[in-house]
């Protein structure tokens, strides 16, 4: 164990600094074409005419390609779990985001793929769009997906819900109700390397693909099933990533690439530009939360009834588990057991979001812990004694009825009170996770407490 | 054109308005200097243009005739670092590596001219460059350990040997 806690040099710290890191943009395959997409300028349209011959006929292009070209156009990241697909690759008779890709072109350089794409003969018919995601159940709205307004598949339910206790009885009880929106906004990953791929067509059939994503398995598989082809005929070569944060987890550049190569028979590299980046790379989800929290004057909280919104973007991607994650965290490093939690994933017209450093979480822990201060505020006692107070404790239950072996709320409370010289009375700086007793076992914990033998989970009620 | 490349003179035959960073990746295959936007905003394609910090994704091919270019492959070599590209190493600054290039860059163009560079002299030399992964502190401590000559280049590997290995699962073949 002499690697734990040591500072052992980067396995890859000279490479980097001698520029000797070699990144998809750097690798050199002699012939590689460059690649160029046609975009959606409209965040909400129908394509009622699309014409690449003059495109095809520019000199110095290899391949154009269309959602004709694509084995399995449409697909979904959840399929092999049964929920249907529901993004094509290539656009196919209409455009739900500014940025969505409908076409992609291959040519002997930038220049000459630029003007092709400007070739392409392409009529819209323009619809409104549709931002605000408060608005989703509106009649009046725009309806911009097949499925509705909402993602309706978590099991027979449109939204992820979640149940424990009483929820009615401990508003009953409540001292005072603390209520609280927070909707924190879509942030671009913007990692410094650009979303970048090179494809290169084997004589043996095959397909290497050099690629950036974050998630070498799982982009191989989202090429294999829009190709329909059998993953042992790709060849992945990966692991260098210049920045990804969760935003090259989504599979963004390699399959068009790929079916370019397939068409022009020749190496094909498509490298974004900044401005791709930040018009059509996913981002990190705008959210809405509503939080009502019932609390007793000293300090405890009985019961949370939350909703929330997550803006999924135009397609639902991986945007249904970034709500169940929400939803598991919904009381944050504190033990509330009466709960009542709806969320949805709304859609909208905006480029489709994704992951971003704590799929889901950050969101729900920046309203939960805002919430906490708002609470402290409200009954005027102080912010950390209500947080120790309410932390989970060994034998805790959460919100979806996991018990808790070795919850480390109250050493972190305390050791970050302890590093910024906030001072705590002694009963409070003395505080460990054990399981609770006396004082801190107030009678509304009770029932939530799970077995002391920590291997009997779905305690509670 | 002509230029001095990493002390080499160079013929190019690209044209004149090309970017030199595109010059130098795709004619002349020197690929540390790294389009991260391509219009000036992030700095990850800085080089030595004479001895000053420049982004070269800004500088056409034909502004530069008869310059002497430095890029990241023209400092020292994996057994010879620099003392900038070693104190980047040693303080963890270079974390996914693709700002590194144009960070080492500027920051060697700062050294040069102001030897004894304070803290200030260097968060005024790299404003101008994006990071996402480090959060600019330790490419800031590395800068300033540089300048201050305070940089261990001899790396220290770590041995692990089989004999010390511990037993974890106690009757485990380990
Ligand atoms: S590539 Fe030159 S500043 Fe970004
Ligand atoms: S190390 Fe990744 S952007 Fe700086």
């Amino acid at each position: 164990m002499k690697a734990v806690g040591a500072r052992l040099p980067r396995y890859d710290g000279v490479a980097h600094v001698t520029g000797q890191t070699q990144y998809v943009d750097d690798i050199r395959i002699r012939g590689t074409l460059w690649t160029k997409a046609l975009r959606s300028p409209h965040h909400n349209a129908a394509i009622t005419r699309l014409d690449t011959s003059k495109a095809e006929a520019l000199p110095g292009v290899h391949a154009v390609v269309t959602h004709k070209d694509v084995p399995h156009n449409v697909y979904g990241h959840l399929e092999a779990l049964g929920i249907p697909a529901d993004e094509p690759l290539l656009a196919v008779d209409e455009v739900r985001y500014k940025g969505q890709p409908i076409a992609a072109v291959a040519a002997v350089d930038e220049d000459t793929a630029r003007e092709a794409v400007s070739l392409i003969e392409i009529e819209y018919e323009e619809r409104p769009a549709f931002f605000d995601i408060r608005k989703a159940m509106d009649p009046d709205s725009p309806q911009i997906h097949q499925w509705g307004p909402v993602y309706p598949h978590f099991g027979s339910y449109n939204h992820r819900r979640v149940r424990k206790g009483d929820i009615d009885a401990a508003f009953e009880q409540a001292d005072t109700i603390v209520e609280g929106v927070y909707r924190p906004q879509a942030i671009e990953h913007c990692p410094i390397e650009p979303q970048t791929a090179l494809v290169v067509p084997e004589a043996n059939g095959r397909l290497t693909i050099y690629s950036c994503t974050q998630a070498m398995y799982f982009s191989m598989g989202v090429v294999a099933a829009h190709l329909q082809w059998p993953l042992n005929k790709l060849k992945f070569v990966g692991g260098t990533v210049g920045g990804g944060f969760g935003g090259k987890v989504d599979t963004a550049s390699e399959t068009i690439s790929a079916l370019l190569a397939l068409k022009a028979k020749r190496p094909v590299k498509w490298r974004w530009t900044r401005e791709e980046e930040f018009l059509a790379s996913s981002t990190r989800a705008p959210w809405h939360m509503e939080l009502a929290d019932a609390v007793t004057s000293d300090g405890w909280i009985l019961g949370r009834r939350m909703t929330t919104l997550h803006d999924a973007g135009a397609y639902a991607r991986f945007s249904p588990y970034g709500v169940t994650k929400h939803a598991f965290h919904h009381t944050g490093a504190y033990t509330i057991p009466n709960v009542h939690f709806d969320g949805f994933v709304v859609f909208t017209n905006r480029v489709p979001t994704t992951a971003m450093r704590g799929f889901g979480v950050t969101s729900v822990s920046f309203a939960v812990e805002t919430h906490m201060n708002r609470i402290a505020e409200v009954l005027g006692i102080d912010p950390l004694q209500l947080r120790l107070k309410n932390a989970n404790r060994i034998g805790d239950t959460t919100p979806n009825r996991v018990v808790l072996k070795d919850p480390s709320t109250v050493p972190v409370v305390l050791a970050a009170a302890d590093r910024v010289g906030y001072d705590l009375p002694d009963e409070y700086k003395s505080m460990t996770n054990e399981r609770r007793s006396g004082d801190l076992l107030p009678p509304h914990l009770v029932d939530q407490l799970g077995g002391s033998d920590a291997s009997t989970n779905g305690g509670g009620r | 054109m002509r230029l001095t490349v990493n002390g080499e003179p160079r013929d190019l035959h690209s044209p004149p308005l090309t970017s030199l960073l595109t010059a130098l990746r795709e004619e002349l295959e020197i690929t540390s200097p790294k389009a991260g936007c391509h219009q000036g905003g992030c700095g990850a394609c800085t080089v030595l243009v004479d001895g000053e910090a420049r982004r070269s994704c800004l500088l056409p091919l034909a502004a530069v005739d008869g310059a002497a270019i430095t890029t990241l492959e023209g400092l020292g070599t994996s057994d010879n670092l620099s003392s900038v590209q070693a104190a980047f190493d040693e303080h963890y600054a270079a974390q996914c590596g693709f700002c590194t290039s144009g960070f080492i860059m500027a920051a060697t163009a700062l050294i040069d001219r102001t030897p004894k560079a304070s803290r200030e002299d260097i968060l005024t030399a790299l404003s101008g460059h994006v990071c996402r992964c480090t959060g600019y502190i330790k490419i800031v401590s590395a800068v300033e350990a540089a300048a201050k000559g305070d940089v261990h280049p001899e790396r220290v590997e770590p041995s692990f040997e089989p004999e010390e290995a511990e037993v974890l699962i106690p009757g485990s073949p380990a």
